[in-house]
This record gives structure tokens, sequence and C-alpha cells, in this order.
């Protein structure tokens, strides 16, 4: 730890005095934040107490920069926590670019939803809640974008994949799956081996036009989630069900989609679909292997964004869909959720109520998020929130005892 | 014979300056028409400081980078963000057109979502950022879209100007009228009054700085007061480069995800 926070610091003095001793400036912002958060059960346990640091250094020269973004979050009952967001460096020629390093990649059209977001793998260590620069975490990846006036060209190879970030067990996030005897969990497979032939690839076709701004995408990726292969062993003598094992494993996924948006009048009109092959789903076929079935699946979305008055409105409707059903899987066939957000500014903008859900048509749960917004000054910013889970189940309602209300305080320079 | 002459005179002294002001006459339309087709230069680009000043005196200032550029039936206008810190390298681009039938396209780049959204430009009234400038405050509002009327001529600030009255063609447009003192010679407007729906005075903006920039006259200050709230917008353009030959491609979604 001691290591790692030395090695830490020596990077931020190297970037610190770069600058200085070239006689260039690196370009330094940031922000310090306090976040504490306190369930509103009946324990009144705070949900979260996290004191954050992030900084980013920025230098260009001629046709080349770079940029890289450390953080450090402070826990009062963990190690302090330090990484990278970003660290890439940009190589930019007439007609295109190319970033190397670790970045975050964002495609799509969606608020809140990932359809072909699916580039950066998410930290859901504090499920949705975090901000999305925070859930959406770099990947080292090489990237390549060749540009024909308003149309772009996107390559993206990623090396080595980087699965999604699970919430700790003991976490107030974690959440696992209920069976009659508790299973052992083997991660002998979990791990995909770093080598060109388990690398990810992904291309995108966009354009920004007065008409429609549009992308199609495709992408040869592993799943970020992995699929929980399920070995059940029976007792032969007794022939009753003597142990389960539970084996997270990564599977490959061929994606293909796109998304648009445009205007209509005083509406804003979006969409996003993809079409995922390969994606596996827990069943009670009993003679599927290891308890789960490959599906191929449609995920996509239609939204609007509009004004009533000084007020801003955006909902969202989104529809995922297992093709070729069968009554064995687990999953319902079609899962329909939908996102709303409505806000407005006072006070020449320094004052910002805003109320955004999850709505979960399926399942009839729900996640609420009002909050309140004042800038104090430019750059120094009160957030006070309430989360609230509601319904009996489904992926919100399963956090029903994690209601909570937090505050942010953020300093930006 | 003497007497037919002194009519004579008496009535040339009369006509001859009504003739001579019928002459000179121009409609109010023409004004504005002409304050609108003033030429500006191909392209622009300049450092803009928004200081936003509230009835207390309390100062809030942003600051930011922006490029213009004439495509001939559109006009390109890309912005980025520099200040407070909160927002630095947000950028937002907006291309207008000639066809006033055709609404603007907007979009805005957000660092920390990493996203360009596109968004609608059919609500005019928001204010800009918190300033006192509302969207068609800062755009180009076509001739076509009021009615004006010259009502007089006036000196300000030792210029001499047109008044002109201008009422909206759309009844549920912001303001009831605004009255614009316009230079007589340089077809810039150097005071304007804006009316709300009950006809009060509601704001003023008044032109503090103008200059020849590469032969074109460019404001270079401006200042929006609130009558009704009291508070104050200021807006300074320094830098100012005109006709540099702006590429097109200063007007991407390369160039606002890239920022300065």
């Amino acid at each position: 730890m001691f290591k790692n926070i030395s090695a830490f610091t020596l990077l931020l003095a190297i970037l610190f005095t770069a600058g200085n001793l070239h006689g260039e400036s690196v370009f330094i912002s940031g922000y310090a934040r306090n976040y504490t958060g306190m369930l509103l059960n009946d324990t009144r346990e705070y949900s979260i107490v996290q004191n954050t640091f992030d900084l980013k250094f920025e230098h260009s020269r001629n046709s080349v920069a770079f940029k890289a973004n450390p953080y450090f979050y402070q826990y009062f009952d963990k190690d302090l926590k330090i990484g990278l967001r970003e660290a890439y460096l940009d190589i930019l020629f007439d007609k295109m670019d190319i970033r190397m390093g670790k970045q975050q990649i964002i495609w799509g059209k969606a608020d809140g939803v990932f359809i072909t977001d699916i580039i950066s793998p998410k930290n859901l260590s504090e499920f949705l809640l975090p901000d999305f620069d925070e859930i959406r975490m770099g990947v080292t990846a090489l990237k390549a974008d060749y540009y024909l006036g308003d149309h772009t060209f996107e390559a993206v190879w990623i090396p080595a994949f980087s699965a999604t970030v699970t919430p700790d067990t003991g976490s107030i996030w974690y959440k696992t799956l209920s069976f009659p005897i508790a299973p052992i969990f083997d991660d002998s497979h979990k791990e995909i081996t770093p080598s060109l032939q388990n690398s990810e690839l992904f291309g995108k076709f966009s354009a920004m036009t007065s008409l429609i701004d549009f992308e199609v995408m495709g992408g040869y990726a592993w799943d970020d989630d992995p699929t929980m292969h399920i070995q059940k062993s029976i007792n032969p003598a007794t022939q009753q069900l003597s142990g389960i094992t539970l084996l997270p494993q990564h599977h490959r996924l061929s994606i293909g989609g796109g998304s648009f948006s445009t205007t209509v009048g005083a509406f804003v009109l979006r969409g996003e679909g993809a079409y995922y092959s390969g994606k596996y789903f827990l069943t009670d076929n009993p003679t599927a292997i290891d308890g789960i079935t490959d599906k191929n699946y449609l995920h996509y979305l239609f939204g609007v964004d509009f004004n009533i008055g000084d007020t801003r409105i955006s909902s969202q409707f989104i529809q995922q869909t297992i093709l070729d059903y069968d009554e064995y899987l687990k999953n319902d066939e079609f899962e329909n959720t939908a996102t709303v957000l409505i806000s407005r500014t006072f006070m020449r903008e320094t004052l910002k109520i805003e109320l955004f859900s999850y709505i979960g048509l399926t399942n009839e749960d729900a996640l609420i998020r009002p909050k309140l917004t004042y800038d104090f000054t430019d750059g120094f910013q009160f957030l006070l929130g309430v989360n609230i889970f509601t319904g009996k189940d489904g992926r919100f309602a399963q956090y029903d005892d994690n209601d909570m209300i937090y505050f942010k305080v953020r300093y930006s320079f | 014979m003497i007497r037919k002459i002194q009519v004579v005179i008496l009535a040339t002294l009369i006509v001859l300056p009504v003739l001579s002001f019928a002459m000179d006459k121009i409609s109010g339309l023409q004004i504005i028409e002409n304050v609108y087709n003033r030429q500006t230069g191909n392209d622009q680009q300049a450092d803009l400081t928004m200081s936003l000043i509230n009835s207390r005196g309390d100062e809030r200032v942003r600051t930011i980078r922006q490029f213009t550029k004439d495509f001939g039936a559109m006009e390109k206008k890309i912005m980025f963000f520099k200040t407070p810190a909160d927002v630095r390298n947000t950028s937002f681009m907006n291309w207008s057109y000639d066809d006033e039938n055709k609404d603007d396209d907007q979009w805005i780049y957000l660092p920390a979502l990493k996203k360009i959204k596109r968004i609608s430009s059919d609500s005019k009234s928001d204010y800009f950022m918190g300033s006192d400038f509302t969207y068609d405050d800062l755009g180009d509002r076509h001739p076509s879209q009021d009615t004006h009327k010259l009502i007089g001529e006036e000196m300000i600030n030792g210029e001499n100007c047109y008044v002109v009255e201008s009422i909206s063609k759309d009844e549920d447009y912001m303001y009831s009228k605004t009255v614009i003192w316009i230079i007589k010679d340089k077809w810039i407007g150097l005071k304007k009054d804006f009316y709300d729906e009950d006809e009060d005075l509601l704001k003023t903006l008044t032109v503090k700085k103008f200059e020849q920039i590469s032969g074109y006259w460019t404001i270079l200050s401006t200042e929006m007061h609130n009558v009704q709230k009291n508070h104050t917008t200021r807006m300074q353009l320094e830098n100012v480069k005109i006709d540099t030959g702006i590429a097109d491609n200063q007007f991407t979604e390369r160039m606002m995800r890239r920022g300065l």
C-alpha cells in the first residue's frame, strides 16, 4: 500500500514539476469533494463517507497531447484508494486522430442506460449511484478516428479485457443468487488471459448533420458481466443435493447496433438499439449444462427531450427482449424500463432542482433520485439528494433497504 | 409683385425642408435590414468574458473562446468554455440559417459525460448561462419576424441615431416591443430597450465599445441591465480577429470533443 502511495506521489511530483523544468505549463484542473450518505432505515448508518481528490493534467505541443487523470478516494473505514481514471496520448493528424492508453470511450445517445455504450466497463460497486464519469472505467485501448467532413470512422482495439467491477462482499450493494444450500465460489475460470486472441475490437461510423445525428456500430467483445455457471453435486446415496459450485465466467459477445438523435420542432427525439449474439442466461432446463443457455437478445430505447416553460423534461423507454425465448429461462422474455428526468434552474442557474428516476415497468420497482444543487460561488457547489428504492422484486427493489440521503460538497479548480 | 415674391419665398422655406426630409426618409424596416446585413467579415474569432453581477454587486465571471464562420446560407458558431472550472471544456455549437423558417441546429458537449447531445433551439427565451441575455438576444433576429417603425432620431454619446420600435408578429414572443437606437452611418445598435408582456421596461442593452477591425465595425463591449431585478451582465470581446480563414473543420464534432 505504502509502496503504491510512494509511486503515485512520485508520479504527481513529476507531473507537477515537468512544466516548470521545460518552461512549459501543464494545465492542471480537478476537484476536491466530500460525499456523505446516510441510510434512511432504522440503523441510520452511514452508507458512504468519502473524500475525493480528482486531478487532471493536460499538455499539448504541436500535434501531440497527453492527459492524465489520477484520483484518490479516502474513506474512514477503508484503505485509501488511488488510481488513474484516464492516462493517454493523442497524436493528431490532418484528418485522423490516434489515442492510445487508458481512456473512457462513450458511444450512443442514451442517458443512464448502456446499450451500444459497452466499451468502457462499469464500476457498479455502488450500483448506479455515482456520477457517470465515475461509473465508467477507463480501459487501455488504441483508438483511431478518421474524419470526412461531418462523418467519422472510429476503430477501437482493446488488447486486454476488463470486467465490470461488482460490489465487495459485505457491501450494502452486494447481492447474490439464493440457493437451498450455501454455494462454493470457484473463480478459476473468471479471468481472461491477456493475449491477442482474447482482445476486443469495435468499429463505429457516425455523422452529425442538420437533419439527424446517427451512429452505426459493431463489436467483437467479451461480456463485461460474468455468467454464473452453476454446478450441482448430488449425493448418490440419498439422491439429494449435496453441493453447489458457482463458476463465474465471461463469454464472447458479438454486437451490432446504432443510435440517432434528431429535432422535431421543440422536441429532441433519440433512439438506440443493439443486437447481442452469444449472451448467456440462467435456465431451469434440466438438460442445460451448468444451468445456463445462450440466447441472442435485443436491447433498445426511444427517448424524447423537451421543455415546458423553464422546466426541462427527458424521458426514455427501454426494452430488453430475449429472442427464441423458452419457458425455462429465469429472465422474463421482455424487460421494460423507463427513465424520467425533470429539472429546472433558479436564481440565474445557481440553484437547480432535479428529479431522475429509473422505473422498472416489468417488476413495478423504481429508483427515485430527487436532488438539489446550489452553486455557492463559481466552482463551489453543494448538493443534497435522496435515493429511494421501491418495489417488491427487480433490479431496484432488491435495494429497498438502501434508501439514503446524501450530501456532496465540491470545490472545482 | 413684391407680395407674390414674398409668398413664393415663404412657401419655398416651408416646403423645401419637408421635401428634403421626405427624400431622406427611410423606413424602420430598411434601417433594421441595414443593421442585419451589415458586413461583419467572413469569419471571426475572439475571447468572450461574460460577467454576471447581481443586485448586491457580487460578480461571477465566465470566459469563452468562440469562433464564427459564414458558410453562405448558413452561419456556424462554436464556443469553448474556459472558466469557471466546473464547466471547463464544455463546448456549444450552433448552426443558423438564412432561411427564417429553419430552426437553428444546436449541440452541447459535456466533458463529464464525454457526450455530444443535440439540443432543441426552440427555447429562445431561455437565458444563456444564467446571464441577462436570452438565446434570442444573442442571435441574429431576422427583420421579417417583427414590424418596425421609425419613431424618431436622437443623439446618444455624440452619435446621431435612428430610433426604431419593433413589435413581434408572433403574439407569444417574450417581449411586447423593443426600441433600438441605431447609429446612422454605421448601422450599429447603440442601445436597446426590451419591454415585457405588460409593456413595462424589462431590460436595457447598452453598447459600451465598438471599433473598426479589419475594416468592419465590431461591437466589443455590451452591458445588459435588467431594471426589474436590478442585475446586469457585461460581455466583453478581446483578441478579436476577423477574416483569418478559419478552417471549415473547426465547426465539427471532432473539435467539440477536442476543445482548445
